[in-house]
């Protein structure tokens, strides 16, 4: 916010230990799965194995299975991987510190 | 016509997951005896036959891990407190302590659901709930779970649906979101992001790809001035990885996820719309919950006018045929905009003369009758639901009077 505001009410930060992907899908989660699955069965293509939703039984499993049908059905929603643009930097900063080095070395040389 | 319908251009509609009225809100009546919630005397019955008061000592998360049963035949139990169906029976909300302990939660655990929040300990939803308005009789349109109660916010009825099961679309009724792209409106559904996705199910993802944006996508609309006329928001579902090894906690405030991540969220939603001046005064955000999630309320649902359709017997589960001709339990809604005088309350049946029932069919039915007027093919029920834009008023507040949240 760069504006500065006259009433601010402070949200308290959910703590880390709150987070869980390994705990279990709840019945909604699991219907949300069922559905999708049936969506899967109008997609699959032939020779393909439709998902085995009992192999699915943490919210990490679950996101990944959404992950993968709502990419499907909605190409245009997903996120560019962030990992090029990750890896360039930490080249550019691995190169930086390799500069550095050679300029220490040359210096005490 | 008010100013604030006048100067309307944008309805966002946040809806959240399974908490009631008197859960999230009740402990606001100490503070403004207007608003409906507990007198603190409130009671239930545990299974030792021990009546057991409403406590202010709700969790965030851990005190409902065993999801309470929020499915019909559990509703039954929670608003009749067992009494089988029959002529004659009244609902008396006596049966949460006894469906939660039918779960195998220990008779001390099952009192859990009769928690409440203190105020001060949802300082997002408290804060909203007292500077705009605040609705004391708005129910679940079932008694039952998320997905039937859902499909009345898309399509103003679940077409005869009450559990969580794949339904199918009955012509000639269509989403909201259809209607409005039809008629040359802008809709869209954005959903957290992919690993959540959405619960509004396969229809409307099958069939219209067009229509869903994600939270991401719904924050550059509201910076970039370019949020369609009406929007619904869904939360995070899950607990999963984020981009770059972070860690994205489920908002949605479902039990067991943690409750403050839902208040952080409904913070960033209504931060994006306060924040942005030209969006601010030409948008009302509605905040409410799909259902009560099995957890404790006092008010009993009132009947409605049917949307013509019947679940049978075997459908319910309860032995008795339900014709959608009563509500489910009540849940939180919110209305924010600056043309709302701070400390709203919309009566509701607590006032025989001027109180209104509200239910999620209000929400096609309301977004349909301010963009689009006339429309015919929706159910009786949607069409003569009541408008939740009444609280908007002709006085805009100053900029200075409208808290902002640091999240």
């Amino acid at each position: 916010m760069d504006k500065k505001y006259k009433l601010v009410q402070k949200v308290p930060k959910t703590p880390k230990s709150a987070y869980n992907h390994h705990r279990f899908i709840s019945s909604l989660i699991h219907h949300q799965l069922k559905h999708f699955n049936e969506l899967e069965k109008s997609l699959l293509k032939a020779g393909k194995k439709l998902t085995d939703l009992s192999r699915i039984k943490t919210e990490l499993h679950a996101s990944k299975y959404l992950k993968k049908m709502t990419a499907l059905l909605h190409p245009q929603g997903v996120e560019k991987p962030q990992k090029t643009v990750r890896r360039k930097k930490v080249r550019k900063a691995a190169k930086v510190r390799a500069k550095s080095k050679q300029v220490k070395r040359r210096r005490r040389a | 016509m008010p100013a604030g319908l006048d100067k309307l251009k944008h309805i966002v509609v946040l809806m959240m997951e399974n908490r009631s009225f008197d859960h999230m809100l009740g402990g606001l009546m100490k503070q403004n005896p207007r608003i409906n919630g507990l007198t603190g005397n409130e009671v239930n019955p545990d299974m030792t036959g021990t009546m057991v008061k409403v406590q202010p000592n709700a969790k965030f998360q851990g005190q409902l891990d065993h999801d309470p049963d929020h499915h019909f035949p559990g509703v039954d139990l929670q608003i009749f407190g067992g009494t089988p169906p029959g002529a004659g029976r009244a609902a008396n909300m006596q049966g949460f302590i006894k469906s939660y302990a039918t779960q195998g939660t220990s008779t001390n655990a099952s009192r859990a659901i009769m928690s409440y929040f203190p105020p001060d300990q949802l300082p997002v939803l408290t804060r909203l709930a007292t500077e705009y308005a605040v609705f004391n009789g708005w129910f679940s349109s079932i008694p039952g779970p998320t997905i039937c109660n859902r499909a009345f916010a898309h399509y103003g009825t679940s077409f005869g649906n009450v559990d969580m099961n794949l339904f199918y679309i009955q012509d000639p009724i269509a989403s909201i979101y259809e209607r409005m792209i039809q008629a040359g409106h802008t809709a869209k559904i954005y959903y957290y992001d992919q690993q959540s996705s959405t619960m509004e199910i396969v229809n409307l993802l099958k069939n219209q790809p067009k229509i869903f944006g994600s939270y991401k996508q719904f924050i550059a609309d509201c910076n970039g001035n370019t949020l369609p006329e009406y929007s619904f928001i869904e939360p995070c579902y899950n607990d999963h990885p984020g981009p770059g090894g972070g860690q994205i906690l489920a908002s949605d405030q479902h039990p067991d996820h943690n409750v403050r991540e839902g208040e952080r969220f409904i913070a960033n939603t209504y931060n994006a719309i306060r924040t942005n001046p030209q969006l601010w005064e030409t948008t009302a955000l509605l905040v409410v919950y799909d259902e009560h999630g099995g957890i404790y309320d006092h008010v009993v649902p009132p009947a409605v006018q049917s949307d013509g359709y019947s679940a049978s017997a075997a459908k319910t589960g309860t032995g008795e045929a339900f014709n959608f001709d009563r509500l489910g339990i009540r849940v939180p809604a919110i209305l924010v905009s600056p043309y709302i005088p701070r400390g709203t309350v919309v009566a509701g049946p607590e006032d025989p003369n001027s109180g209104r029932i509200f239910e999620h069919a209000c929400i096609p039915g309301t977004v349909t009758s301010f963009f689009l007027k006339n429309y015919d093919n929706r159910t009786i029920r949607e069409k003569n639901s009541q408008s939740f834009l009444t609280p908007l008023t002709n006085t805009l507040r100053p900029d200075d009077d409208c808290w902002v949240f640091a999240v």
